[in-house]
């Protein structure tokens, strides 16, 4: 975790971030213009966020694939409130945000306290969360919440800085403040690390999972609420996939799925080289059936990278060396 | 101690080198593996020992010199080709697959089938008759078709040697085969490894426990940082003398025991119970004393141990720490309390792999490195440092993950963490299991630190007679308590194992 680790942690995705954004540069040239990159700016906010809930799950050695179906039923509440019970747009985010919690918080009591392997618990949530969605409002989405809603995710500081960066900015901030310098943080690594020493340790580890879901959960939330007001609407299909480019990006930061592994400034460059690659198939006019498979094809890449890194390592020192062997005598 | 006469040599190295990075981890070694003899090796974690058995086992592959089998060079290129040529390997880790039964584990990949060509169905009927015929031959009471997931680690380790075994095999390499084992289970092995040895094989024996290696083997080769320095045979094969061979002057007396034991009870519990084995544990542990856990694997040594550290739950009993009444109700009651649980197996519950040393010693009180809401990571830094100095770890540790230093470095660690933690009472769970000669000294030097500090320390350990110089007192533990309390001193090793095998161990080995 220090400074060794922090600068090869974060080297890795650097370098991956930089061929791709190269490679995109080259083979389009609509790639590195001005406007598409400050467009980008307000593309990577949801899935920044989402990556944010991603990475801290998978710090503990868990999984969230709920997060998508999340901001569908979290967008839809947003709306609702809204346009239903006739909330102004600040009362609104606040509730959202409290139903945020209590979804990651009912995904932490299912994965810490009932001991459900946090893929099949979340895969359950996913559903339910869906399903709620498709409940508000028959099924339909509901359009045109507040004029105000727009500002919160177009307005510009001092005429000219998206004011989305600067919610990056902070939440990034924050998260990497708090893994790094808080008891809470460290206990998050060490959980992921080693569960069963970190008990002896005598951490709850009970508890630093569910400090760890309603925080995904949190941050799902805010995520769910900048998408709602970037197209003054919420509906039943926002968010579809979503879960994917979050872990993708988690991953490709080099966040470990075996737990205690990663940091979060990491993760923003693997969001970044996410939204890269969606860029530039969009550009190209892809259809968006293969966005998918890209986004798949990069979660099993990083994830192979992660698998065989000590191999790599020993086969870039010392030729000869066969995978899987230690090398201590 | 008949040998056979045939006392040929089966396998040697000649000239063997092998280099990984920089590091000639084996050095222009040759030595000889004779029909009939069991030959320990011995030498400190990264000697060479390990490299050494795997290049015979077809894992690793010599740079330069030869391998001779029955006089005849020998390419082994994998560890089928070694399997072929006869080389039954027991490694450390096990090799057992959880959910299958015994029998399935011990015909794995090679299970009898029905039909004539042998591809019909599985045939259990002889796979079960044939693994009882095995496991009652070697003397283990162990039923085929158990689960080997719900045996214990004891009885998985004897599983993993009758599957070695089970192969027609002439050289049996042993990587510290008695680590997990008790004293029951380790006579067992003693006793089959001989008849092995008898019965005309080969067999290779790694070990850091030197009292099993002078009762036990014929010859003792010891290496030191890919060398060989020395070794001895038959008579000559002793404590006094290994220990010379193995670390040269340094360490005059074996274990340097200090009594520093006072009058003032620091600990006392009644009846602790819970469900995963203490059964009504009464105890009481005075300030500065070592307060030793005799028993079998089993015996409920680990679990009293967690009972009182709250890593399990109680059901019943109470608990006194400097006269007052505790609540231990999670571990982390107990470090609040003061108290320390140093676990027996440091790889699975002890370290964090993700972790550098500091972090891994910090982590039970973070609260010491707070400054302002803040972790201060120089401070974490310097509490690294420190202890790193105090306890004299390798000075790599610092800014390497923990999965990279020796079992020994490791060890220190987790004693650092709970040096760090303040605690008053430290419960040390098989403190120098796998670590090498040196690294044990040091162990016990910081025992004599903690208790001249006052502290005290609550020891178990299968190494009698660790145990017996290392502790004041002796609580003798079966069926999850505590049934006697001796004197150390007043005891020898003998007595005391007759005292916690009973009779029962010594039918068994008849």
């Amino acid at each position: 975790m220090k400074k060794r680790n922090r600068s090869s942690e974060i080297l890795g995705p650097f370098m991956a971030f930089a061929v791709i954004f190269l490679l995109a540069t080259v083979t389009t040239p609509q790639f590195c213009t001005l406007a598409n990159l400050r467009n980008q700016i307000l593309q990577i906010c949801v899935t920044a966020f989402l990556a944010i809930g991603a990475t801290l799950v998978i710090l503990t050695g868990g999984i969230d694939i709920s997060c998508g179906a999340a901001v569908a039923m979290l967008t839809m509440s947003f709306a609702g409130f809204c346009k239903f019970w006739g909330m102004s747009v600040w009362m609104s985010m606040a509730l959202t945000l409290v139903c945020a919690l209590l979804m990651g918080l009912l995904n932490g009591v299912l994965v810490a306290t009932v001991r459900i392997p946090p893929f099949i618990a979340t895969l359950a949530t996913q559903g339910i969360f869906r399903g709620i969605a498709y409940m508000i409002n028959g099924g339909s989405a509901l359009n045109r919440l507040a004029d105000v809603a727009e500002d919160v995710f177009y307005a510009k500081v001092f005429g000219f800085i998206p004011i989305t960066l600067i919610y990056i900015l902070i939440a990034y901030a924050a998260v990497y403040i708090f893994l790094k310098y808080s008891q809470t943080g460290r206990k998050i690594y060490a959980v992921g690390g080693n569960a069963a020493a970190a008990k002896l340790s005598g951490i709850n580890v009970n508890n630093v999972l569910l400090v760890t879901y309603v925080l995904a959960g949190l941050f799902t939330g805010i995520a769910a609420i900048l998408m709602a007001c970037r197209l003054n609407s919420g509906s039943q299909t926002y968010g579809s996939g979503m879960e994917m480019s979050a872990i993708a990006a988690a991953v490709i930061g080099g966040a470990s799925m075996s737990g205690g592994k990663g940091n979060i400034v990491s993760t923003f460059i693997g969001a970044a080289t996410v939204l890269i690659v969606q860029n530039v198939l969009n550009l190209n006019s892809i259809p968006t059936s293969f966005q998918y498979i890209a986004n798949g094809v990069m979660i099993l890449i990083a994830v192979s990278l992660d698998i065989w890194r000590p191999q790599m390592a020993a086969l870039f020192k010392k030729r000869g060396t066969k995978p899987g062997v230690d090398l201590e005598a | 101690m008949e040998k056979p006469a045939n006392h040929e040599v089966l396998w040697e190295l000649k000239n063997v080198t092998k280099v990984f990075a920089a590091v000639r981890a084996l050095d222009d070694v040759s030595i000889q593996f004779r029909n009939g003899e069991i030959h320990a090796l011995l030498g400190e974690n990264g000697s060479g020992k390990s490299t050494m058995i795997k290049c015979i086992a077809g894992v690793h592959q010599p740079e330069a010199g030869e391998i001779l089998y029955r006089g005849e060079r020998a390419e082994i290129t994998s560890p089928i080709v070694a399997r072929k040529l006869g080389v039954a390997t027991i490694f450390q880790e096990f090799s057992l697959v959880p959910t299958l039964s015994v029998c399935e584990n011990i015909f794995l990949g090679r299970l009898p089938r029905r039909g004539k060509g042998g591809n019909g169905a599985v045939d259990w009927e002889k796979m079960r008759s044939d693994a009882s015929k095995i496991l009652a031959k070697l003397g283990i009471e162990i039923n085929p078709m158990a689960i080997v997931g719900t045996l214990s680690v004891a009885q998985q380790q004897l599983v993993e040697i009758t599957k070695a075994i089970s192969i027609d095999a002439s050289l049996f390499i042993m990587d510290e085969p008695t680590a997990a084992l008790g004293q029951s289970e380790i006579v067992q092995l003693h006793a089959l490894t001989r008849r092995l040895r008898d019965e005309g094989c080969a067999i290779i024996y790694i070990s850091h426990r030197l009292d099993e290696v002078v009762e036990l083997v014929d010859r003792v080769t010891v290496l030191k940082d890919g060398k060989i320095v020395g070794g001895c045979t038959g008579e000559n094969i002793n404590t006094a003398e290994i220990v010379r061979l193995m670390v040269g002057a340094d360490i005059t007396e074996h274990y340097p025991k200090e009594n520093n034991t006072r009058d003032e009870i620091i600990y006392r519990a009644e009846g602790l119970t819970t469900a995963q084995g203490a059964h009504g544990a009464s105890l009481d542990i005075r300030c500065g004393e070592v307060y030793g856990f005799a028993g079998l694997i089993g015996a409920g040594r680990t679990e009293i141990a967690r009972a009182i550290f709250g890593a399990d739950t109680l059901q019943s009993g109470t608990a006194q720490m400097r006269s007052k009444q505790i609540r231990v109700r999670k571990p982390h009651d107990a470090i609040d309390n003061g108290i320390a649980y140093l676990s027996e197996n440091r790889k699975s519950d002890g370290l964090f792999m993700n972790f550098f040393s500091g972090p891994n010693i910090t982590i039970v009180k973070l609260k010491k490195i707070m400054q302002r809401h803040f972790l201060n990571l120089k401070t974490e830094r310097s509490v690294g440092e420190e202890y790193i100095r105090k306890l004299r770890i390798s000075s790599a540790a610092l800014d390497k993950s923990v999965q990279f230093l020796s079992g020994g470095n490791q060890q220190k660690v987790v004693i650092a963490r709970w040096l760090h933690s303040d605690a008053e009472l430290f419960i040390l769970d098989e403190p120098t299991q796998g670590i090498d000669i040196k690294a044990k000294v040091e162990v016990y030097n910081l025992i004599n630190d903690l208790t001249r500090a006052g502290k005290s320390v609550l020891l178990i350990s299968s190494d009698l007679e660790e145990l017996l110089a290392m502790s004041d007192r002796l609580a003798v533990v079966k069926g999850g308590k505590i049934l006697s309390v001796l004197n150390a001193a007043e005891i020898n090793k003998n007595q005391l194992m007759e005292i916690i095998l009973g009779n029962h161990i010594i039918d068994e080995v008849g």
